[in-house]
């Protein structure tokens, strides 16, 4: 079959100019010189060139056998959450590579839940963290840096206390509340364009940081409500989603973005449904649902390729986010 | 069409194409639609030869006949149907998915659709022992779910090592990279995938929206191209390699809260069998109380309904559980007994 030219990466101007000089498939350029093609299509010496290497060098993807995935899997890391019930729901933690959603209504505890990932992807290897680095993206303004350094504080002591043997306790030399913070980097973006700005600056920046191993947008939701233009708004967030899931694949970062909650109603009933509509439910890989129950704060994994459908308790403490205790269970 | 070359045909000298070209006709398109009496005045040269020249430009670009009795001949010996492994999907799909066919599953967030290619896909490479292609655009392809799926087929470490071998995954992520792939694999990656021993017999690709709908919206003309695009390249995969080719849609919401397929009328025609799962939620509404969405621990059961099919009668809808191909084959064999006996029951 072949391929028409319009089905290449090639800008609309250029497209055009080669479909006026009749050239509509590849097999058209196959055997162009880029002088000739430059001087039939109209094309500037350098266009021509581009076009020929687009339409004659693409085609190679890169695939793999499900063995070979496999194996990466085995080898990913996943960050600990340091609720041992939700890591056991989410089979270990949050994955490397893979894309979650946390959705919740505010004050469930969204934002703990990402600060608390910021410094536990941080926990040295010996520990069995991962010690990456961290991108914050905040919308809200709701990173709150005395909540850093609390949780922060909580998760050196929890290991200091743990530290056993010398290549425990040399690590945790490097492993204090000073370098926690000097690995988080914060960007605060205002609404939407900053936000997808800083989404094609990103690749750039994981380049430079390759360390990089969890890249946070806390929230998604706020510089996309309250959109005019709502089919605009699904196509730039189905945009937004793929690079997402293109950045933790080919960075491999764990991306976890919180959305908030709204109210959906159908005839006379109202129900509570993660925001952004239908459609951005398929953004992320894993989808996390934090909600009340009474006075007990639940977590509930509605999506994931992996596992099923669970509900875990958890709480807030100062140390951030934790099991919660049997205890004071109902 | 194709751009006129010298060599292309007898009589089409250097000469000619450069007279043509003057007269503004460039491809071959041009030329067979153009009035050849003017075009050979203007041009100062034969009209025989002009004739003769688009005669043999018609028979090398035109399609040929084929008889009904031949095409019949071919469909039986070549089609074939791919079980799903699942009997109530089966069952909607007139005893599994059809090769030279495009089979849709639409869905919301969560209903099972990864779930049911994962399915699909460990199934045709156990137990049918084909080669499967799995494209995938959302980073949901998950080996270790389909490892779990494999260890309940069988217990023999080197024959779900075999078959996950069998299983090549594309991991791309946007409409460009999808398209290099399958054009990649009509070229010639189809006939390279098969040296390993079996041939390709699916194409699944998990999922087309999330490629797509980033194109589709707003006032950019260029997404319907480019979907028209990747629908025909699939189209002409599954019926040219006799490879059957199953897709995912995400849904939308009508103005009437019902659930549709998305990407819209013109992608509808695509397919030629369309399934939609829903979620089969129990009694109470969600979230509604917390505490009982909390206690009630969420089912993995679903629904299955069809929504385009040319075989069956439409709508007819099928509950089956997504925990099916995590059961061992006894349980299948009993909860299958278990459910003949209630249908001989009622």
């Amino acid at each position: 079959m072949q391929r028409a030219v319009s089905t290449f990466p090639l800008s609309s101007g250029v497209k055009l100019k080669l479909l006026s000089a009749g050239f509509r498939f590849a097999g058209d350029l196959q055997h162009v010189s880029p002088p000739k093609l430059s001087h039939e299509a109209g094309l500037s010496q350098q266009e021509a060139l581009e076009a020929l290497q687009v339409v004659t060098g693409g085609g190679a993807v890169a695939s793999f056998t499900a063995m070979e995935l496999l194996q990466m899997e085995a080898e990913s890391r996943n960050i600990v959450t340091f609720s041992s019930q939700l890591d056991s729901a989410l089979g270990g933690g949050v994955p490397v590579g893979k894309t979650t959603e946390i959705c919740g209504t505010p004050g469930i505890g969204k934002t703990q839940l990402c600060l608390q990932l910021a410094v536990d992807v941080q926990v040295p290897p010996c520990f069995g963290g991962i010690e990456g680095h961290v991108i914050f993206v905040d919308t809200e303004g709701s990173f709150v840096l005395q909540r850093v350094i609390d949780i922060a504080a909580a998760a050196v002591t929890h290991c200091s206390l743990l530290a056993e043997d010398d290549e425990q306790r040399g690590a945790m030399a490097t492993f204090t509340v000073e370098t926690i913070l000097s690995n988080i980097f914060l960007v605060r973006c205002h609404d939407y364009v900053e936000l997808l700005a800083e989404l094609h600056l990103l690749p750039d920046f994981l380049s430079d940081h390759p360390r990089t191993r969890l890249l946070v947008i806390d929230s998604v939701a706020r510089p996309f409500r309250g959109f005019d233009d709502l089919s605009q708004r699904t196509r730039l967030l189905q945009g937004l989603a793929q690079q997402l899931v293109t950045l933790a694949t080919r960075h491999d970062l764990a991306v976890v973005i919180t959305n908030q909650m709204t109210t959906r109603v159908r005839g006379s009933q109202s129900q509570l449904v993660p925001a952004l509509g239908e459609s951005w439910g398929h953004a992320s890989t894993i989808r996390l649902l934090l909600q009340w129950s009474g006075s007990r704060r639940l977590a509930t994994v509605v999506k994931s390729p992996r596992h099923m459908d669970a509900t875990v308790q958890y709480q807030i403490s100062t140390d951030g986010f934790r099991d919660a205790d049997q205890s004071d269970e109902r | 069409m194709v751009v006129l070359r010298a060599g292309m045909c007898p009589g089409l000298d250097e000469d000619l194409v450069r007279d043509l070209r003057a007269a503004d006709v460039k491809t071959v398109e041009d030329l067979v639609s153009c009035n050849l009496e003017e075009l050979a005045q203007r041009c100062s040269v034969s009209y025989k030869a002009l004739f003769a020249v688009r005669r043999v430009l018609l028979a090398q670009h035109s399609a040929f006949p084929v008889s009904g009795a031949d095409l019949y001949e071919e469909l039986l010996s070549s089609t074939a149907i791919l079980s799903t492994g699942n009997p109530s999907l089966d069952k909607l799909l007139d005893s599994g998915l059809y090769t030279g066919e495009i089979t849709e599953l639409s869905g919301g967030p969560g209903s099972g659709k990864s779930q049911v290619c994962f399915g699909v896909a460990v199934h045709v490479s156990q137990q049918l022992k084909q080669n499967v292609i799995y494209v995938d655009t959302t980073g949901g392809f998950t080996a270790s779910r389909l490892l779990q799926m494999l260890q309940t087929e069988t217990s023999d470490k080197e024959e779900q090592m075999a078959a996950l071998q069998r299983i090549r995954v594309f991991r791309v992520f946007d409409v460009f990279s999808l398209l290099d792939c399958l054009f990649g694999l009509c070229s010639d990656g189809l006939q390279q995938a098969s040296v390993g021993g079996g041939s390709v017999k699916a194409v699944i690709v998990d999922s087309v929206s999330a490629v797509v709908a980033p194109l589709l919206g707003g006032k950019h003309n260029e997404g319907m191209s480019l979907m028209s695009q990747v629908a025909g390249v699939l189209r002409t995969m599954a019926k040219d390699f006799n490879v059957a080719a199953l897709v995912t849609n995400y849904v939308t919401r009508s103005s009437s809260g019902e659930l549709q397929p998305g990407l819209g009328v013109s992608w509808s025609h695509i397919p030629r069998t369309r399934i939609l799962l829903e979620r089969l939620e129990e009694g109470t509404t969600a979230a509604s109380s917390a505490a009982a969405t909390a206690d009630v621990s969420r089912s993995s059961l679903r629904s299955a309904t069809l929504i385009k099919s040319s075989r069956q009668p439409c709508l007819i809808r099928e509950e089956f559980d997504l925990q099916w191909w995590s059961r061992s084959k006894d349980q299948k064999t009993s909860g299958l007994k278990r459910k003949r006996e209630e249908d001989s029951d009622s």
